[in-house]
């Protein structure tokens, strides 16, 4: 690390690639630092000449990039989010194999894959790549796409302003990126407790990557919270009353909601950590009036909601597909809202049990303790009410249903390994250790990322217009259900025989075995990861005999399934008049539901535009310049933000008009194909004579 | 979708009131930014200039709900209006109240930091 700021290129020289350490001594360390990298620049040459070749960069540019479209947003945040979780769970498995081999002994208390070091940038860079690069782009992608479908509307309140979120999470995940083969990143762990961060104990660029890219993707999730609470708010379709909405809606207006509020803490305890390492302030500085303990406070004011905002999204889709695979109407609506909102506000009255262990007072702890099992009350109902639903129905075991067992069983082991963690003096005993690290794992894991999971299983095919596979689908589905169970589970043990969370090195012998087991487990997660990927890849070699363009393969009851599939850019020919709770099936239950629309009408759409992308190479700019003192950069692109806000302010910009003659010929031709297609039995659903026109006569819920 | 998204803006006769009422929002807020910073460099006791800060704050949040958000309790908007001001101040009085009350008692619990300095070969901090 070069200390000398040069006026063009800051901090940046050649020694700061890993290559570097390469060069200077090989070992694993090096070896593995360097291979990152390579993997890193080897997959963006193979990405851009794939493009190239395929002839991809005009359509990628003109109907995804600009395209200011919830559907289309949506789906890039998802595969933002996929490709995220790729580096991340690669890192959660090189972190076990460390683990593994890191038995330490008298005369080498220092062994395993990696330097300590490295091994702290992987912890570091794993926790804020899955929560704020894995988890956010893809219940946020997720809401994107099944939100305003739901609604009965067309898109987002804020079309562009969803653009500039997504430009501006990318940014983030780009700083990230960049940190592996660009410097190193923080080792801080994700949420870089100063005084550790601050500038006498980190003084390079680590930190820095961290605060920039939290800096940047939070503003742009604040902004996506806003604009899904004002599409809720204002953008409905008629009849489409509060209570009506489908759970899914609900649980993202509480995220939304969260968002709103929890966000800009971590905006400020960024803010503050930033101004103490760039401007010499002493926020959390003892020694100069500060105190590092209000970071701690502030962080995790906005780190518990956090948690319920990766939760509630994977509790609404939970909520549909328990009705849609069982056949029934969704047990205890009510009472569904009704836990979402308490959790939602519940969430800000926690925020304490992440730092029980601080020096306050037990008066101060037992408080939030018991604000903390309060909240499992709502979960709870929540859990009965999904089994309810499920209770006598006719189950049909696709791959969502395998996710939400999953689910079941293990959600509620980690649910109560929280309520045990919730109670102040065992905290005491078990705070840092893997105990917790197996706890928290085993509610995001089961929790959001098999909700995420199942979740894009069912509304692939309105994206895509044909199926998954189910075959792979289910077979990804157990695999990352034992990957899970046999990597984490026994960290419970490991914990309580007194692991640290975060250690590089151990002397026990005895911890072996479940070090070995929990390897197996990463090895089973990394399968999952790439039978995922197959899935995918399978799915679309045989999109022809997958395909549903009747639009409902799960004969489904709300909204969203009255559409085509793929669904068009303008989703509803005309706005529809919604007159019940899961309007789609009242329809259904009424008979003849794809009747066509009396009159079509003009429809106007947000037209494509460049804003997302170019406020987000703005604001990458600026982190990266902020990152390696490049002042000159970072002023132009500080002020190259306003200046293009300011651009299209004073541009007047045209709508996209899709004449209606174009709308009632493609829905005359949709009516037309629905009407011939064969309906399908909901038995024969994963055959391929499921061409999304269901038997109607089969649908009860 | 051709209608404005805000309920406000009439481009007919809202134009002037609307550009008013920014233009007032913006001299209070200013005067009250100014007001903070003259209160902090006067010569005030801590405790008047602590609570002087606060209160242009606070009448800088209402300013900008009502000037700049076209917040207000009358009017078609006003019980969807009135929940986000409570639901908003509910959670604002968590946050801070919830800070207040744990940094408090940790400040409580600390060694004091001049005793601590005072003391050779202590380490500073607590």
């Amino acid at each position: 690390m070069t200390r000398t700021t040069s006026p063009i290129f800051g901090r940046l020289d050649w020694s700061v690639t890993p290559y570097t350490d390469l060069l200077r001594k090989v070992d694993s360390n090096s070896l593995v630092g360097a291979g990152a990298a390579t993997v890193l620049v080897l997959g963006a040459i193979v990405t851009i000449a794939l493009i190239t070749w395929k002839k991809w960069w005009g359509p990628l540019f003109k109907d995804w990039l600009t395209s200011p479209d919830a559907k289309k947003i949506g789906i890039m945040y998802i595969v933002l989010g996929l490709v995220m979780m790729a580096r991340g769970i690669a890192e959660g498995f090189v972190m076990r194999t460390h683990q593994t081999t890191a038995l330490g002994t008298l005369a080498e208390p220092e062994k395993g894959l990696v330097a300590p070091e490295h091994f702290s940038q992987l912890f570091s860079t794993h926790g804020t790549i899955m929560i704020f690069f894995v988890a956010m782009p893809l219940l946020i992608g997720l809401i994107n796409f099944v939100l305003p479908q739901q609604l009965g509307a067309r898109d987002m309140a804020f079309p562009v302003l969803n653009q500039v979120s997504l430009g501006l999470t990318a940014a983030g995940a780009g700083l990230v990126m960049i940190s592996l083969l660009i410097g190193k990143f923080g080792t801080g762990g994700w949420t870089m407790y100063p005084p550790y961060t601050g500038i006498t104990y980190s003084p390079g660029e680590g930190v820095d990557y961290w605060v920039w890219a939290i800096l940047i993707s939070g503003l742009g999730s604040t902004l996506t919270g806003m604009n899904f609470a004002v599409t809720i708010f204002k953008n409905r379709a008629p009849g489409m009353e509060f209570m009506r909405m489908p759970l899914f809606c609900w649980t993202s207006l509480c995220v939304a909601i969260m968002l709103i509020y929890a966000m800009p803490a971590l905006t400020v305890s960024s803010a503050m950590l930033a101004l103490d390492r760039y401007a010499g302030f002493r926020f959390f500085a003892n020694d100069g009036g500060g105190n590092m303990m209000n970071y701690a406070n502030i962080f995790w004011m906005f780190g518990h909601p956090e948690v319920y905002i990766l939760i509630l999204p994977a509790f609404g889709v939970f909520s549909e597909i328990s009705s849609t695979f069982s056949g029934k109407k969704l047990y205890g609506y009510t009472s569904l809202v009704i836990a979402s909102m308490s959790i939602a506000v519940i969430s800000f009255t926690v925020w304490l049990h992440h730092f029980f262990t601080m020096g306050q007072s037990a008066g101060v702890n037992i408080a939030f303790g018991i604000a903390t099992m309060i909240i499992a009350i709502p979960t709870g109902v929540k859990i009965y009410d999904w089994m309810a639903t499920m209770w006598r129905g006719r189950v049909r075991l696709t791959t969502p249903i395998v996710y939400l067992t999953g689910f079941f069983l293990l959600f509620v082991i980690g649910g109560l390994s929280g309520i045990i963690l919730a109670n102040p003096s065992i905290d005491y005993q078990v705070h840092n250790t893997t105990f917790l690290v197996a706890h928290f794992h085993n509610v995001i894991i089961p929790g959001t990322l098999f909700g995420m999971l199942a979740g894009i299983h069912y509304w692939y095919p309105k994206a895509f217009g044909y199926r998954l596979d189910e075959t792979w689908g289910r077979r990804t589905a157990l695999l990352f259900v034992a990957g899970f169970m046999l990597t984490f589970l026994p960290l419970y043990v490991l914990g309580l025989m007194g692991l640290p969370r975060r250690s590089p090195t151990f002397q026990n012998p005895a911890f072996m075995p479940w070090m070995i087991v929990a390897e197996v487990g990463a090895c089973l997660m990394l399968a999952a990861l790439a039978s995922l990927f197959w899935t995918f890849r399978t799915s679309f070699k045989n999109r022809t005999k997958l395909a549903v363009p009747g639009g409902d393969p799960w004969n489904g009851a709300t909204l969203e399934w009255s559409t085509p599939a793929p669904v068009p850019e303008w989703t509803f020919p005309c706005i529809p008049e919604v007159t019940a709770r899961d309007d789609w099936g009242e329809t259904k239950r009424a008979g003849d539901p794809w009747r066509a629309p009396d009159t079509y009408s003009d429809i106007e759409m947000p037209a494509n535009t460049l804003h997302g992308l170019l406020i987000a190479a703005a604001s990458f700019g600026l982190g990266f310049a902020m990152v390696w003192h490049i002042w000159w950069l970072a002023i132009v692109s500080f002020l190259a933000i306003p200046g293009i806000m300011a651009v299209r302010g004073m541009r007047e910009i045209e709508p996209k008009i899709i004449p209606a003659s174009q709308v009632r010929e493609e829905d005359r031709k949709f009516r037309e194909r629905v009407a011939s297609l064969t309906p399908v039995t909901r038995a024969d659903e994963a055959s391929e004579r499921n061409q999304g026109v269901p038997d109607l006569s089969e649908f009860a819920g | 979708m051709t209608k404005s998204n805000t309920d406000m803006l009439d481009p007919d006769d809202g134009a002037s009131h609307e550009l008013r009422n920014y233009a007032i929002g913006f001299g209070v807020s200013l005067l009250l930014t100014v007001g903070a910073f003259a209160a902090l460099l006067s010569h005030l006791p801590t405790v008047w200039k602590v609570s002087a800060i606060c209160i242009a704050a606070l009448l800088q949040v209402m300013t900008h709900a009502r000037n700049f958000l076209h917040l207000s309790l009358s009017g078609r908007q006003s019980r969807e209006d009135l929940l986000l001001v409570m639901f908003s101040t509910i959670l604002l009085a968590i946050m801070a109240g919830g800070t207040y009350f744990i940094m408090a008692d940790l400040d409580g619990r600390m060694h004091d930091m001049r005793d601590t300095q005072d003391m050779e070969g202590m380490p500073a901090g607590g």
